[in-house]
């Protein structure tokens, strides 16, 4: 029996067109490849917009800085802070003498177990010496009293008639003629009025060399010292006088020539805020925007930070990765990386209120005195910033240096294992070299979440903006500092808009812009130098 | 009439048609055929463990010195398993145990607690399945295991280098470069510098994890050559898939299956006249 005849199957539409569905005459395929590379586009374009402000907004602090040095000479400050200059050079040396004065009632209180009566008579002598040296400056210190009072008013002047020109400017630009002309402006002739301050030049000279023929003349008989100890010192305060005396005629020859014209070059305004190393601002005699005192802070903390933070982060990475059990993972892993969802105001709060009280409290401790710069005095230093720092960093290391060291191929520990080698010995020969690159670059990363940070800077570093004392030593690391990020956010709030502060600031912002490009650059650099090889 | 297959055994019924003519390869008669050899691994009743999964069944084997012995078997039949129990490389996996049973080298039951695992590596090195120069220069691989012995002479360091890559069959391949990288080396070559690193600590025993499973049929000829010289001076167990490979250089042949010994003989005997029927079926290529 034959099969009946079968109809063949109806042929299947043979589709292979794109299909129909589309947006903006885009296919779903094309749509979603805009989206994403959109969504990449953004990211490029509002990294190029946040430079391109930075940059503006930054770029013309130079003008107006070097506006404001012009004036700073013109209005004759220069000249008086030459002579400020001088003065306090003398007062640095009184200070000196006073000091050995205390060094020596110390030494015959204490030592020579004189009461506080006898010393006091024993050290009549170097008193009276101290008094007139002391008064050798009067003439001087008047002076310059006088004359500060004077390139103040000048500046006051010129300022007033700035005023008065950019209202004018205002009525003129809003079509206000008659307001306009109303607004009275008094030119400042600088020549004149700068004649009473340069006039006064020969008799400042005068009385300079008044000064110093005073001190040779005081010098001549020195004073004694009850105690030999010091005569060291004496002898060394008798040189810095000399040297002292010698700076005298350079600085003559300079009020003498001083030009309240001469230009201020450009490169000046550059220099002043990279090399400056002042920071004042709202000053009544000259504001300074100097960055070293802001940038050393922000290099301290850090450099604290990382101290501590290295050591920690990698090593617990270390640990975590190579030798914990899968329960001590379970337990430490999220325990680190929950302490960086601690927002970092809180973490300032406690550096306040517990961490700043407690280290105060260690270094005082009188077996720890050995530690240098213990005791300290500074509950908010750059120490306690530094150590909250370090706990805002570990996260960062110690998640990053944990994944390079899992990606150690386990190749590499078994053939080391196979070969006889201890846990150790491959941990430091195969599995830190191998994942050096990753645990350099998390540091680095660590380094930028640390110069980046604000809040905790701003509430723990103390905010001194001085550069510290580093003749002293390590005690420089716990002095109050203040930082880049926490000056931006301390004074941002308080600046006129377009005025050199706030320009200031803007380039302060740029600076440490520059400095987290560098540090990307930095690790990329040394992830590819360590790819290739570990030996 | 039709049964259900034993679900123990995957090997079908031996038949007349397979005979030792149906080889595609042949099995070369060896000097040290008729030499006995001295025992220098003994395994007995030994049993492991991968946690609550047993791996090895009851394994009985005593391994010979100086020679070459195969172990083959389709895969995850144990033979990886005690290879690497061998050197106790196993310890280093977690939840790994030796429930019963010891192996002993040299009359030394390395299970045992007064046995520094370090050490029995250093006696008993091991060729990886997939090449694994560190990524060092030629010459730090090779130094490798003397340095974390604390070998600091460089003349001897020198020696040593020129020796185990002499050994290796490497040396005038490499000599020009030797302080560079390891991982420029082709795969043929980073095998036999692996060898040449694992001879370097002078061991005793090399454990060869199917060392020619990623090479070309050139290089693999040359470490199978290789093999064939260093069997004068190291004892060598090969775990090996290619049957060609296990009755080309060895002298004698274990088969495991399903994590227990099958037979164990004389290569020969195993490629010509095995005595189990599961043997005869796999040799022949009729299952795994």
């Amino acid at each position: 029996m034959s099969p009946a005849p079968v109809a063949p199957p109806p042929q299947k539409p043979f589709v292979i067109q794109k299909a129909r569905t589309r947006f903006f005459g885009l296919t779903l395929d094309e749509t979603i490849r805009a989206f994403f590379g959109g969504n990449a586009l953004m990211a490029v374009v509002v990294l190029a917009l946040i430079t391109f402000f930075l940059f503006r907004e930054g770029s013309e602090f130079f003008g107006q800085n070097r506006e404001s040095i012009t004036l700073y000479r013109k209005a004759g400050l220069e000249y008086v802070d030459q002579m400020r200059a001088q003065q306090e050079s003398h007062t640095a040396l009184t200070r000196y003498l006073f000091d050995i004065r205390l060094r020596a009632a110390k030494h015959l209180t204490e030592e020579k177990g004189l009461s506080a009566a006898d010393a006091n008579a024993q050290l009549a002598s170097l008193d009276e010496f101290a008094g007139r040296y002391s008064d050798t400056i009067e003439p001087v210190r008047g002076m310059v009293s006088e004359l500060t009072d004077v390139a103040v008013a000048i500046k006051e002047k010129y300022t007033l008639s700035r005023d008065a020109e950019k209202e004018r400017a205002q009525f003129i630009a809003a079509g206000m003629a008659a307001e306009a002309a109303e607004v009275k402006i008094i030119p400042v002739d600088f020549k004149v009025e700068l004649a009473p301050l340069v006039g006064m030049t020969p008799a400042y000279v005068e009385a300079a060399n008044g000064v110093s023929t005073a001190i040779t003349a005081l010098l001549a008989t020195p004073p004694t010292v009850p105690a030999p100890a010091l005569n060291a010192r004496l002898q060394r305060f008798q040189e810095l006088n000399q040297q002292y005396i010698a700076s005298f005629p350079a600085t003559q020859k300079r009020l003498e020539t001083w030009d309240y014209q001469k230009p201020v070059p450009a490169l000046d305004t550059f220099t002043g805020f990279i090399l400056g190393k002042e920071w004042k601002t709202a000053s009544f005699w000259q504001d300074w925007y100097g960055v070293v005192p802001l940038f050393i802070g922000s290099l301290m903390v850090s450099v604290i930070a990382l101290f501590l933070a290295v050591p920690l982060g990698v090593g617990a990475a270390i640990y975590i990765n190579q030798f914990a059990s899968a329960r001590e993972q379970r337990l430490v892993k999220p325990a680190i990386e929950f302490i960086s969802a601690i927002p970092s105001v809180v973490l300032g709060f406690f550096g306040i209120a517990v961490l700043g009280q407690a280290l105060r409290a260690l270094s005082q401790v009188e077996a720890l005195s050995w530690v240098p710069g213990f005791p300290f005095a500074e509950r908010l230093n750059a120490l306690t910033a530094g150590c909250l720092l370090a706990l805002i960093a570990v996260p960062t290391i110690f998640t990053l240096a944990e994944d390079a060291l899992n990606n150690v191929p386990r190749a590499f520990k078994e053939a080391s294992f196979a070969l006889g080698a201890s846990r150790m010995q491959t941990i430091l020969r195969i599995v830190v070299p191998a994942s050096l690159s990753g645990i350099v670059s998390a540091i680095l990363l660590g380094l930028g979440r640390v110069i980046g940070e604000t809040m905790v800077v701003l509430l723990c570093a103390g905010n001194r903006i001085a550069i510290p004392d580093f003749t002293a030593g390590l005690t420089a690391f716990v002095q109050p500092v203040h930082t880049m990020t926490g000056i931006i956010a301390q004074e941002m709030g308080e600046v006129v808009r377009g005025e050199i502060h706030y320009r200031a600031l803007f380039m302060v912002g740029l600076v440490l812009f520059l400095i987290a490009l560098l540090i990307n650059f930095l690790a990329q650099k040394i992830v590819r130098k360590y790819r290739v090889s570990i030996g | 009439m039709e049964t259900s297959t034993p679900s123990t055994s995957a090997a079908p019924a031996p038949t007349s048609a397979a005979t030792p003519a149906s080889r595609a390869f042949a099995v070369p008669v060896r000097s040290t055929d008729t030499v006995q050899a001295a025992n220098l691994i003994e395994i007995e009743n030994f049993d492991f463990y991968y946690g609550a999964k047993q791996a090895l069944f009851d394994i009985n084997l005593k391994l010979d010195d100086k020679r070459v012995t195969a172990f083959i078997g389709p895969s995850g039949c144990g033979k990886s398993t005690l290879l690497r129990c061998l050197n106790r490389m196993n310890d280093l996996i977690d939840g790994t145990s030796v429930k019963r049973g010891k192996v002993t080298v040299r009359g030394i039951d390395i299970n045992s607690r007064d046995v520094d695992p370090i050490e029995l590596r250093k006696r008993v090195g091991m060729v990886f399945q997939k090449s694994n120069p560190f990524p060092k220069s030629i010459y730090e691989n090779v130094v490798y295991g003397l340095r974390i012995q604390g070998e600091t002479n460089k003349a001897r360091l020198d020696e040593v280098v020129e020796k185990s890559l002499r050994g290796a069959a490497l040396w005038d391949e490499v000599k020009d470069r030797l302080h560079e990288s390891g991982l420029g080396l082709s795969g043929g070559q980073q095998q036999r510098l692996c060898i040449a690193r694992t001879i370097a600590v002078s061991p005793e025993i090399i454990l060869m994890d199917e060392p020619c499973s990623a090479l070309d049929p050139i290089a693999t000829a040359k470490v199978e050559e290789l093999i064939h010289d260093l069997k004068k001076e190291y004892t060598i167990i090969i775990v090996t898939h290619s049957m060609q490979q296990a009755a080309r250089c060895s002298d004698k042949t274990a088969f495991f299956y399903m994590g227990k010994l099958v037979e164990y003989a004389d290569t020969r005997t195993i490629f010509m006249n095995p005595a189990n029927p599961q043997t005869e079926a796999y040799v022949s290529g009729r299952f795994g």
